[in-house]
């Protein structure tokens, strides 16, 4: 008989095969002698397994095998209260932020240059290096020291606000009031 | 909304309740079926601290996925799945490391069940139900993974052949072909099983 048979009639006994094979595996069943051996051994074993499984109980205490449960749910559980506090900044808003806080200064000090390059136009008397910002943007550095500090340090004040969005710190210069990767972009 | 009352509460209760993150419910239900996990782990592994860890990581996973059960089957039925999965990962993660032997490969493709002449095998006799039990252990022990687990999925977890080649990560005719083996390696180690004890 071929093994291809053989499949066939477990196939047949576990009701996983078609109604019209299913009427050939009957007639060979019946007609041939090894085919019915194959399938009464198969029968055998399935009677024998439907006696089910010899049980088996845990030992461990129900506080001791939950507790291991427990804390490892804990240790791979999300923070759920980031939403409300802001705490560290997710890696990957730290990443983002590592780019943009460089491109938004560029862009803020490009913005200034063009700002005050219109004010020379209509002002051409009064030189670049003396130039002042008024005391309501709360900067009263001269625009050129401003500028090299910030071309320095790769961060800007702008940029940081822009970026925090609704985010509200009282005073954006106390490094304090700073997340760690605002404080240090090389974080 | 009524407090619920946990230890006398239904499954279903139990599950909605750890649905919306408690968890004093779902340590309930760990309590309730903690011994059916382990129990699949263990028939899977052989081995108690496999199926302990096993069975753990399975009710953590069940916890993470928690929203993800839609109550179309039994909560046991999905958690023993998640144990299932599991024990399948470790399994092959395991067996890649070993080097196959040459016995391993010709149990693959049917060992020396291929060439055994088909022996009579009536399990009720003479045998009890708990010797019987007992003896059905010991055999599924000596089977190999791929043996015992194609078995065990058909048999007691009453998968259909398309649904075990989707868990074991092989083909339909695969199946077939390792739960035939498997069939009659069984048969024949409670064939000598028998006779043993009459000796």
């Amino acid at each position: 008989m071929k093994q291809e048979d053989r499949l066939n009639i477990q196939a047949w006994l576990d009701g996983e095969i078609s109604p019209q094979k299913a009427a050939q595996i009957t007639d060979l069943v019946e007609a041939n002698p090894a085919a019915q051996a194959v399938a009464e051994e198969l029968k055998a074993v399935e009677c024998v397994l439907k006696i089910g499984e010899k049980p088996v109980l845990l030992d461990e205490t129900r506080d001791f095998y939950w507790g291991q449960i427990e804390r490892q749910i804990n240790a791979e559980e999300p923070i759920p209260a980031a939403a409300e506090h802001p705490g560290p900044i997710p890696e990957s808003t730290g990443s983002l932020m590592r780019w943009l806080i460089p491109v938004g200064s560029l862009a803020a000090i490009s913005a200034l240059m063009i700002n005050f390059g219109n004010v020379n136009l209509a002002d051409p008397v009064q030189p670049i290096d003396e130039e002042v910002i008024p005391s309501t943007s709360g900067l009263t550095q001269p625009v050129a020291v401003m500028e090299e500090e910030n071309a320095e340090a790769g961060v800007g004040v702008f940029s940081f606000e822009g970026i925090q969005g609704s985010r509200n710190f009282h005073d954006p210069e106390d490094s304090s009031a700073l997340p760690e990767s605002i404080e240090n972009p090389e974080r | 909304m009524p407090k619920l009352d946990i230890p006398n509460a239904k499954d279903d209760e139990l599950v909605r309740a750890a649905q919306k993150g408690k968890m004093e419910p779902y340590e309930e239900l760990v309590h309730r079926h903690r011994d059916k996990i382990y129990a699949r782990a263990f028939s899977m592994m052989r081995n108690e601290d496999e199926a302990l860890d096993l069975s753990q990581e399975a009710w953590v996973k069940g916890w993470q996925r928690l929203k993800q059960f839609k109550h179309n089957a039994s909560f046991t039925t999905w958690m023993t799945r998640i144990c299932i999965n599991l024990c399948l990962d470790y399994l092959r993660k395991k067996k890649r490391r070993q080097t196959d032997s040459l016995e391993q490969m010709e149990e693959e493709a049917g060992g020396v069940e291929r060439r055994m002449p088909i022996e009579e095998y009536n399990p009720t006799e003479t045998v009890e139900r708990e010797e019987l039990r007992e003896q059905i252990d010991v055999a599924l022990a000596k089977l190999s993974y791929e043996h015992r687990t194609v078995l065990i999925l058909h048999e007691f977890q009453t998968l259909e052949y398309k649904e075990i080649a989707k868990a074991m990560h092989c083909s339909i005719g695969t199946v077939m072909s390792r739960l035939f083996y498997a069939r009659r390696r069984l048969a024949n180690l409670l064939i000598r099983l028998k006779k043993e004890r009459r000796i």
